[in-house]
C-alpha cells in the first residue's frame, strides 16, 4: 500500500462520502416518517399487524444487492431513486417491529390508567405510549441506521454513487487500499451515525440539555456535511458524468476519460461499476454523458443481430445504426480490440494440441469452462456454442478478477478471457483462434449520449482518442492495475502519457 | 349523586355475568364501600360509573345524567378514579403524575405546581423530597399516596377507589385510611371504594354493599350489617372479623397468650 495509492484513494472520499451520506440519511428519515405511522396504524388495527409486517420481513430477507437490482426495472430508472426506494424498504422492518413491539408492549394497567384519568386516545399515544415504548422504538432505528449505512455500499451497481464505489472498483481490480478505505469509511459513518441517535435518547432520558445539544450539534454537522461534500460535484449539467463497467480496463479508461475532461476545463465525475446493459440505457436516457462499450458487444446485445460482417462493416452500421435508432454518436474507435476468447493454459494446450477452438469441440465433455456473471446469458456464447458444438460438463461463472486465477490453478480447464487482460499474458494463457468466427470483433468505442455529442468543447476534448490507444498499450495499462496493484488512477496517467495526450508538466 | 340501575355485565355473550342486575345509589358525601371475594364482579362495577367498562344491560346516573349520554372522556376527568395496583405512569416524576389531570385540563403550570405541592403535603409526602423522583424510587406505601394525590388533583366531588389500601403494611394502611376518612368528610366527597377487606369496610363506610358472584346480596351501615345482616352470606362475611376480635378480646382478659 504506497503513500500515494492511499492519496489517489483519499481524493475520492469527500464525493463518496458525501453521496453515501446523503442516502443514508435521506433514506433513514423517510423511513422513520413512514414507518412511526404505520407502525402506530397497525397497533390500532390488529388485522393490519400480520400483512404489514410480513411484507417489511419479506423486503428484509431479499438479499440487499438484489433487492437493489430488483428497482431498476421495476422504477425504469438508474442512479439515487431506485437506491433511494431499496433502502428505505430496508430500514422499515427494524423500525416498524420495534415501534409495534414498543407500544403494545406498555402494560395494560397503564393503559387502563390513563384512559380512566380521562386522556383521548390521541393522548394517550403521545403523552403515555410513545415515551414509554420509545426506548425499544430507538433500538429499531439505530439497528435500521446501521443496515443502511452498510447497504448503501450496494448502490454502487445501480448508478449511485457510494462508498460502495471503492469496494465494487477495488474488488475488480484487486485494489485492496481501496477496499479497505471504502469500508473503513462506512463503518466510521455507521458508528458515528448509532452514537448520535444514543446521546439523543440519553439526552432526552437524562432531561441532560449538555448531551442534547451535543447530539444535535453532531447531527446537523452530518446534514451540512451533506451539503459541503458535495459542492464540488453539485455542478449542475456542467459537469460529465462518466460511466464504466465492471472490470479493470473500463476503470482505467473511464479514469483516462475523466483526467482528459479535467485536462480541458471540464468537470467530470466518475460513475463506476454498472452493469453493462444498466450502463447503455442509463446512456441513452441521459444519466451518463459518455463511456466505453464494444461493437460486438452492442451488435450483439443491443442491436440483436446475429450476421457477422467484418469488422470495418461492422462499426459503420453500428455507428449509423446507433445514431439512427438512439441518437447516440460513436465518437471514436479508440484502437484496439478486447475480444471474447476462449483461453486455456498454455502447457495444457500444448498438451492436448489446442490452437483453435474447433481442437477444443472433442475434448468438451471432459473440460469445465469458466465465464464471468454474464457470458452464459449473452447471444456470443450461443453463437459459439453453436457453431462448434461445445458440450462442456460443466459450466461454472467468477467475478472476472477471480476467472483468470481459476484458469492458472486448474478450478476450470477454459475461460471466456478478454484478450486485453494484462493477466492473459502474465498466467501464461493461450487465446484459441476463432476460425469460424463465430465471435463479433470488440473493437473499443467511446459513445455519447445525444445530450454530450451537442457539447462542442466535450467533443474537442475527447475526439483526439480517436485510434489512439493500440492492444499492446490497453494490455500494458491494464496489467498495471491486475498485476502491479497500481490503481486505476495512477494506469490512467501511464495511458494517457504513453498516447501523448497528458498534459505538459 | 350516583345511581345504578337494573345493571348487568357480561364478558361473555351471556354465558356468565360479572355483574348481574344491580340496583344501588349513593348519595352526596357519601362513603359507599362495595365489597365480596375476589372476582365477584367489585371491579366492573366501579369501571362501569366512569365507562371504562360499558354495561350489557341497565343505566347508570351521575349527577342526575345518563352516563352514556355523557362524553367519557369529560365524564372521566370529572371522577377520581383510584387503580387496582396504583397505575403510575413510571416515564413521569411524582409531580407530572399527579398533575396529569390538571394539565388534561389546561390548567396554568403555576396552578399546577401548587396543587402538586399542596397534594403531596395532604397526603403525607414531602414535596421537596418526593416532586421529582420518579414512581420506582417510592416505596408501595409512597406510591398508593401519590396514586391518591393523583386522583385528586383535579378537585373531583365524587372518586371512586379500588382497592386503595391493598397491599399496604398494617400500621401504613391504618395510617392512610384515617386520613382518607377525615379528608373525605372535609371535603364531602362522593366516594364508591371497593375492597375485599371486611374491616376495612366496617371502619371507613357510611354504608356497605355486599356482592356476591355478580349479585348485590344486601346493603346496609356497618352497624346494621353488623346486628342482623339480611342474607346468610353477609353473616358468614362478618363471622371471620367477628370472631378474630373475640379471640383478642379474650386473650386480653385472660392476659395469657393464646387459648
Ligand atoms: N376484561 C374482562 N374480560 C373478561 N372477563 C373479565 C374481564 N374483567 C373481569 N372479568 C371477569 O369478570 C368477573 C368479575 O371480575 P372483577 O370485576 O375484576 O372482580 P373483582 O374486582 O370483584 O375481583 C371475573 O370472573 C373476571 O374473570
Ligand atoms: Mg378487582
Amino acid at each position: 500500500m504506497t503513500e500515494s495509492a492511499l492519496a489517489d484513494q483519499l481524493r475520492l472520499l469527500p464525493d463518496y462520502l458525501g453521496h453515501h451520506l446523503t442516502l443514508t440519511l435521506v433514506a433513514l428519515s423517510s423511513g422513520i416518517a413512514v414507518c412511526l405511522p404505520l407502525a402506530i396504524l397497525v397497533t390500532r388495527v390488529k388485522s393490519l399487524q400480520w400483512p404489514v409486517l410480513t411484507v417489511a420481513s419479506v423486503a428484509q430477507t431479499i438479499p440487499g444487492l438484489a433487492l437493489l437490482a430488483l428497482m431498476v426495472p421495476l422504477l425504469g430508472r438508474i442512479g439515487f431513486l431506485p437506491a433511494f426506494i431499496a433502502l428505505l424498504l430496508y430500514s422499515m422492518l427494524p423500525i416498524l417491529r420495534n415501534t409495534v413491539t414498543g407500544i403494545l408492549g406498555v402494560a395494560p394497567d397503564i393503559l387502563e390508567a390513563a384512559e380512566g384519568l380521562g386522556m383521548t386516545s390521541r393522548q394517550r399515544l403521545f403523552r403515555v405510549e410513545l415515551p414509554l415504548a420509545a426506548p425499544v422504538i430507538i433500538a429499531g432505528i439505530r439497528t435500521a441506521t446501521v443496515w443502511v449505512v452498510g447497504s448503501a455500499t450496494l448502490s454502487t451497481p445501480v448508478g449511485a454513487t457510494s462508498l460502495g464505489n471503492y469496494i465494487f472498483s477495488g474488488l475488480q481490480t484487486q485494489n485492496s487500499t481501496a477496499v479497505l478505505v471504502g469500508c473503513a469509511a462506512a463503518a466510521v459513518l455507521a458508528i458515528v451515525l448509532d452514537q448520535l441517535i444514543r446521546l439523543g435518547e440519553l439526552a432526552v432520558a437524562g432531561r441532560s440539555r449538555t448531551k442534547g445539544w451535543l447530539a444535535g450539534a453532531g447531527l446537523l454537522v452530518m446534514l451540512l456535511s451533506t451539503v459541503i461534500l458535495q459542492i464540488p460535484t453539485a455542478k449542475g449539467s456542467a459537469v460529465v458524468v462518466v460511466g464504466a463497467k465492471p472490470f479493470t480496463e473500463q476503470y482505467v479508461l473511464a479514469e483516462a476519460i475523466a483526467q482528459r475532461l479535467t485536462q480541458a476545463g471540464l468537470r467530470a465525475e466518475n460513475r463506476s461499476s454498472m452493469g453493462s446493459m444498466i450502463l447503455f440505457d442509463a446512456l441513452t436516457d441521459g444519466h451518463v454523458d459518455c463511456y466505453v462499450d464494444y461493437s460486438g458487444t452492442i451488435w450483439a446485445n443491443v442491436m440483436k443481430r446475429q450476421d457477422l460482417p467484418p469488422r470495418r462493416d461492422l462499426l459503420e452500421q453500428m455507428k449509423a445504426w446507433l445514431q439512427r435508432e438512439h441518437q447516440v454518436r460513436v465518437l471514436a474507435a479508440l484502437g484496439f480490440e478486447n475480444n471474447y476468447g476462449l483461453a486455456v493454459p498454455r502447457h495444457k494446450a500444448e498438451a492436448l494440441k489446442l490452437a483453435s477452438i474447433r481442437d477444443l469441440t472433442g475434448h468438451a465433455p471432459q473440460m469445465t469452462i469458466g465465464a464471468d456473471f454474464e457470458f452464459f446469458v449473452r447471444p456470443e456464447w450461443t453463437a459459439l456454442r453453436d457453431a462448434y458444438r461445445l458440450d462442456f460438463r460443466e459450466r461454472r461463472t467468477f467475478d472476472p478478477s477471480l476467472m483468470y486465477a481459476a484458469a492458472r490453478e486448474g478450478v476450470v480447464d477454459v475461460i471466456s478471457a478478454y484478450t486485453t487482460d494484462g493477466r492473459i499474458i502474465e498466467y501464461d494463457l493461450a487465446v484459441l483462434s476463432d476460425p469460424l468466427q463465430a465471435l463479433p470483433p470488440y473493437d473499443a468505442v467511446l459513445v455519447l449520449s445525444p445530450a454530450a455529442a451537442r457539447r462542442a468543447e466535450l467533443v474537442r476534448a475527447l475526439e483526439v482518442f480517436d485510434g489512439s490507444i493500440d492492444d499492446k498499450t490497453m494490455r500494458a495499462a491494464n496489467k498495471r492495475v491486475d498485476v502491479d496493484g497500481e490503481s486505476p488512477a495512477q494506469a490512467a496517467r501511464f495511458l494517457l502519457k504513453a498516447v501523448g495526450l497528458s498534459s505538459p508538466g | 349523586m350516583i345511581q345504578i340501575q337494573q345493571v348487568s355485565k357480561t364478558y361473555d355473550r351471556g354465558r356468565s355475568f360479572a355483574v348481574q342486575r344491580v340496583d344501588l345509589e349513593v348519595g352526596v358525601g357519601e362513603l359507599l364501600v362495595l365489597l365480596g371475594d375476589s372476582g365477584c364482579g367489585k371491579t366492573t362495577l366501579l369501571k362501569m360509573i366512569n365507562r371504562l367498562v360499558e354495561p350489557t344491560r341497565g343505566r347508570i346516573l351521575v349527577e342526575d345524567r345518563d352516563v352514556s349520554r355523557v362524553n367519557p372522556v369529560a365524564l372521566r376527568r370529572g371522577i377520581g378514579y383510584v387503580f387496582q395496583g396504583v397505575g403510575l405512569f413510571p416515564h413521569m416524576t411524582v409531580a407530572e403524575n399527579v398533575a396529569v389531570v390538571p394539565r388534561l385540563l389546561n390548567w396554568e403550570p403555576a396552578a399546577c405546581r401548587d396543587r402538586v405541592d399542596e397534594l403531596l403535603r395532604l397526603t403525607g409526602l414531602s414535596p421537596r423530597t418526593h416532586r421529582d423522583r420518579k414512581p420506582d424510587e417510592l416505596s408501595g406505601g409512597q406510591r398508593q399516596r401519590v396514586g391518591l394525590a393523583r386522583a385528586l388533583a383535579a378537585r373531583p366531588r365524587i372518586m371512586l377507589m379500588d382497592e386503595p389500601f391493598g397491599a399496604l403494611d398494617p400500621i401504613t394502611r391504618d395510617g392512610l385510611q384515617r386520613e382518607f376518612k377525615r379528608l373525605q368528610q372535609a371535603l364531602n366527597l362522593t366516594v364508591v371504594m371497593v375492597t375485599h377487606d371486611m374491616t376495612e369496610a366496617l371502619l371507613l363506610a357510611d354504608r356497605i354493599a355486599v356482592m356476591k358472584q355478580g349479585v348485590l346480596v344486601g346493603t346496609g351501615t356497618p352497624r346494621q350489617i353488623l346486628r342482623n345482616p339480611s342474607h346468610p352470606y353477609i353473616a358468614a362475611l362478618m363471622e371471620t372479623p367477628r370472631r378474630q376480635a373475640d379471640q383478642v378480646e379474650s386473650m386480653l382478659r385472660s392476659g395469657g397468650e393464646g387459648q
